[in-house]
């Protein structure tokens, strides 16, 4: 099956006033085309660094990063938006849903972004998958009327309306509650299985990891291991990662 | 196309949502802006009322569009008037037929007017001398033989009311000040006049006692003013063509070909009317036109306190039986006891808010008719003395004809101050030579046997050697001396000057200072200009063609600098709006980091988040600006109904007449709007760069 992304040692480094922060030290990955990835670890692993690297918001210090066969580097600031727009669609730990705006413009708004998609076009689709994610009820609603769980099915909406081929999730059920969180993983695994998107999140929630067909765990910004759900959900959070694995 | 107006309306949307969302930053941005395009719209409006008004001024009075005059003149020309009380130097112009015929030809060119401004103090003579000169006439006729017995008595008792008054007035300075500030032969004076024995000597030696009364008493009456008249000399049917808001009030124009002088009537008014007088109608027309009142006005209580202790100029011109008419009347009106006719007088100038329309109407009805009001009166010659280009004396004399007002302007002093008189008079008064005026130094020379000779043969024709007839040739000189004292004579008893004619080909012909030139079409002054001095240069003249803007000097200046001050305090508000939204949407900008970081992860280009925020301030700007231009609207629109009052004289000017009826154009609406605009583009650019910088992966680090 065909690399949707493609990490190959990659480092990534930031610079704190003087101080230098090695967020990520060669770090290399590969993930097919409709794989339900989870990258785990704990606060500072470099996970938010990594799906940054991925979600082409962000290059390498070192190394290289391909999204569907595009190097990330050589590509400038126009292309990757570009690039983001099309191929990648992003659910957020804070849903960060445009305020001022309904949840069908909300949801909308990508489509508009890509100047494709007549008017009417793009109201079935977005209505198809207010549909899909169950809020079909709240179109007209304000971000702000919503509960948690019914903002992240918005951003779920959002960032599934241009059908990309790759959704980067952020800590989805960081601020959910957990059955709200269950729900939401329940509805990405069921669109990953029945639209074939590729899903990548990131979580440090154990409980989380047996949605995942692989688990990549982080730590100090180097890949520990590749596991299936069941692995790591045995082996049970990264305390639980030999230290052989642990870097310094 | 359409999926670029989708766009666009996502961003509209946006915007408007995100300026609801914070509208207390909206209401004060706009307030701003409101406020600031309000004040372009009002102002802009009211600057090009006063620019066109005070055009209309300047242009209808006398600098007509464009004032042309000699280009190797060493002064700029000001027709109105400048700091300096001296003319402007000016060199001639010699032909005026021919600059009037080179201008006709140029395009655009309606009308010229032959013109020169200068100024002369001119006597009016006092009342004690116009008394006294009534007097010597009398007496002169009296011994001519004829019988003016009674006549000389009344002027006689008069004089001597006069010799009273300034007796009385002369111990009262004493009173208040100290000896000194009245000299010896002032008081021996004064002494001898009020002497008992005095008026018998004046029937043993009238003329003698005149001319003591003349040359020691009437010095001391101190209103002899001189009249500084500003004048025009011009071809008077001419002008009253061209500057057709000029009127007669008194009397006539100058008829074609005769000399004379026009008075302006503002000026006629302000220094040739009895100050009393004058001040009692600046006081009722402060009252009616302007809406002052005594009792909250400084200038009117000034003038009601000078009417009160000046009324001496009045005192002087009662003989003793006015004076008694004068005491029954005041006694009787004002319901006093008193005996002294001047304190009478100051109790009734002493006029107050209820009283002073039916004391201006006892003024004219019952006092005026006894009075001299105007010290020079239609009819009247005036002799006028100026000094010439080269700096001797010349005087003229002229009958005045009448005054003149310009429509509108009547109470203006800038439109008022210029007096008119013929050319031919000005330019002998100037120092010009005149046809006439050669015509008769060359009569004279050749009586005198005057010949000119080469400078080179001055000795021979002095010392011989010329020629053997020097000698008889001086003689008959000498003997012709006879003749041309006796010719002098003869020219003594020909018709006066003021009466004299001349022909009316003279105003054409000869040398003028400078010509108002009126244009069909004022919008194209700068080319016509241009044309006529490109004309003059082709026909031998060296023009200098100035808009009358320019030549109208100081005032002409004044819109200018108004529309400076106005531009000033735009910019200076527009400058704090520009901070002000600036600051707004920089902290909007910062707010909305993860916003923004969102829209660039999710993929919105740049220019997306700038035109977000661009379209944000255009909304606010062309929402507050155009209620601020409606705002302006309708405050120009309130001024309308009832029109600005016109408070003091220069503001008469500017308005051109009592009150300005501010005009509204489209411009200055475009003007607000379009600055408006600009300032909200101009401040959407730090924002917008600050969230062009914004990183997507600001997106991530969001908490809500």
């Amino acid at each position: 099956m065909k690399n949707i992304v493609s990490v190959n040692q990659v480092h990534k480094n930031y610079t704190l006033g003087t101080f230098v922060v090695h967020a990520l030290r060669g770090v290399s990955l590969d993930v097919a085309e409709g794989e339900f990835l989870a990258i785990a670890g704990p606060s500072g692993s470099g996970k938010t660094t990594l799906l940054n690297l991925i979600g082409c918001v962000d290059t390498p210090s070192e190394g290289t990063v391909q999204i569907d066969g595009n190097p990330t580097h050589v590509m400038s600031e126009r292309q990757l938006t570009r690039l983001r727009l099309h191929t990648i669609g992003f659910i957020f730990q804070s849903f960060n849903l445009v305020s001022v705006l309904s949840v069908f413009q909300n949801v909308e708004l990508p489509l508009l972004l890509q100047r494709s998609a007549g008017a009417k076009e793009r109201r079935s689709r977005v209505e198809a998958l207010l549909d899909r994610v169950g809020i079909r009820e709240y179109t007209s609603h304000r971000p702000s009327e919503l509960s948690g769980g019914q903002r992240q099915r918005v951003a779920i909406a959002r960032a599934l309306v241009t059908r990309p081929q790759l959704v980067l999730a952020d800590e989805p059920t960081a601020n959910l509650d957990s059955v709200t969180g269950t729900n939401i993983l329940d509805l990405m695994k069921e669109l990953n299985r029945t639209e074939k998107t590729t899903f990548i999140f990131s979580t440090h929630d154990a409980r989380v990891w047996s949605y995942a067909s692989s688990v990549v765990r982080l730590a100090d910004g180097q890949l520990v291991d590749r596991v299936s759900a069941e692995e790591a959900v045995r082996v049970g959070g990264v305390g639980g990662l030999p230290s052989s694995a642990r870097t310094t | 196309m359409r999926g670029y107006l989708d766009t666009l309306k996502v961003i509209v949307v946006i915007a408007f949502r995100n300026l609801f969302a914070s509208w207390l930053k909206t209401l004060i941005v706009g307030g701003i802006i409101l406020f600031g395009s309000a004040l372009v719209v009002v102002g802009t409006s009211l600057v090009d009322s006063i620019d066109g008004s005070m055009s209309r001024s300047i242009i209808g009075s006398v600098a007509g569009h464009i004032q042309v005059y000699n280009a190797k003149s060493a002064d700029e020309l000001a027709v109105m008037g400048s700091f300096q009380m001296e003319r402007a130097d000016l060199e001639q112009i010699d032909d005026f037929k021919k600059l009037r015929e080179t201008l006709l030809a140029v395009a655009n060119v309606k009308a010229v007017v032959p013109m020169g401004l200068s100024g002369a103090m001119v006597p009016a003579g006092n009342t004690v001398d116009v008394m006294l000169e009534k007097l010597r006439d009398l007496v002169r006729r009296q011994q001519a033989g004829e019988d003016v017995k009674s006549a000389i008595e009344s002027q006689k008792d008069h004089v001597k009311q006069i010799v009273d008054v300034l007796a009385t007035d002369m111990a009262n300075v004493g009173k208040v000040l100290t000896d000194k500030a009245t000299t010896p032969e002032e008081l021996a004076a004064i002494k001898r006049a009020t002497a008992p024995g005095f008026w018998s000597g004046f029937d043993k030696d009238p003329l003698a006692t005149l001319e003591f009364l003349e040359n020691r008493i009437a010095p001391l009456a101190s209103d002899a003013d001189m009249l500084f008249l500003r004048y025009i000399g011009t071809d008077p049917a001419a002008f009253a063509k061209s500057f057709d808001r000029m009127k007669i009030v008194d009397g006539t124009t100058i008829p074609p070909g005769k000399r004379g002088f026009l008075f302006a009537k503002w000026t006629y008014e302000e220094q040739v009317k009895l100050k009393t007088a004058r001040r009692l109608d600046l006081i009722r027309d402060g009252i009616l036109k302007r809406g002052k009142t005594i009792a909250t006005d400084l200038d009117l209580q000034r003038m009601v306190k000078q009417n009160a202790t000046e009324v001496k100029e009045i005192m002087l011109q009662l003989d003793s039986q006015q004076k008694a008419m004068f005491k029954t009347k005041l006694q009787k009106a004002l319901g006093s006891k008193d005996d002294d006719v001047a304190n009478l007088l100051a109790d009734f100038f002493r006029v107050n808010d209820s009283n002073i329309m039916e004391r201006y109407k006892f003024f004219y009805d019952e006092l005026a008719p006894s009075l001299t009001l105007y010290r020079v009166r239609v009819g009247d010659t005036l002799t006028i003395k100026g000094f010439t280009k080269s700096g001797y004396v010349q005087s003229v004399n002229l009958r005045v004809y009448g005054t003149f007002a310009f429509e509108g302007l009547e109470d203006s002093n800038l439109a008022g101050a210029l007096n008119l008189m013929d050319l031919v008079s000005f330019r002998e008064l100037y120092g010009f030579s005149t046809p006439e005026r050669a015509k008769e130094i060359a009569a004279i020379k050749a009586n005198a046997g005057i010949k000119e000779i080469d400078r080179d043969k001055v000795e021979a024709e002095l010392f011989g050697g010329g020629g053997d007839d020097s000698a008889a040739a001086a003689t008959a000189a000498v003997e012709n001396a006879d003749d041309v004292l006796r010719g002098l004579g003869a020219k003594g008893k020909r018709e006066k000057m003021e009466d004299k004619s001349y022909d009316p080909a003279q105003l054409e012909q000869g040398v003028i200072l400078n010509a108002a030139v009126i244009v069909n079409d004022p919008r194209r002054i700068r080319q016509t200009m241009h044309d006529i001095e490109a004309a003059g240069d082709k026909a031998g003249f060296s023009l200098k063609a100035i808009d009358w803007q320019k030549a109208s000097g100081l005032v002409g200046q004044f819109v200018t600098m108004i529309r400076a001050v106005l531009y000033v305090s735009v910019l200076i508000i527009f400058a704090v709006a520009l901070v002000i939204i600036n600051n707004a949407l920089v902290m909007a900008t910062l707010e909305r980091m993860a916003e923004i970081g969102t829209l660039r992860a999710v993929g919105a280009q740049r220019r997306f988040l700038l035109g977000m925020l661009v379209v944000e301030t255009l909304a606010v700007g062309a929402l507050f600006g155009g209620l601020g231009s409606l705002l302006g609207v309708g405050i120009i629109g309130l001024m309308r109904l009832r029109g600005l009052p016109a408070s003091n004289d220069t503001l008469y000017f500017l308005f051109s007449g009592p009150r300005l009826f501010p005009g509204l154009s489209p411009v200055n609406i475009a003007i607000a709007l379009f600055i408006v605009l600009m300032v909200s583009a101009i401040s959407s650019i730090y924002p917008g760069l600050l969230a062009m910088r914004v990183s997507p992966r600001q997106a991530m680090q969001a908490d809500e």
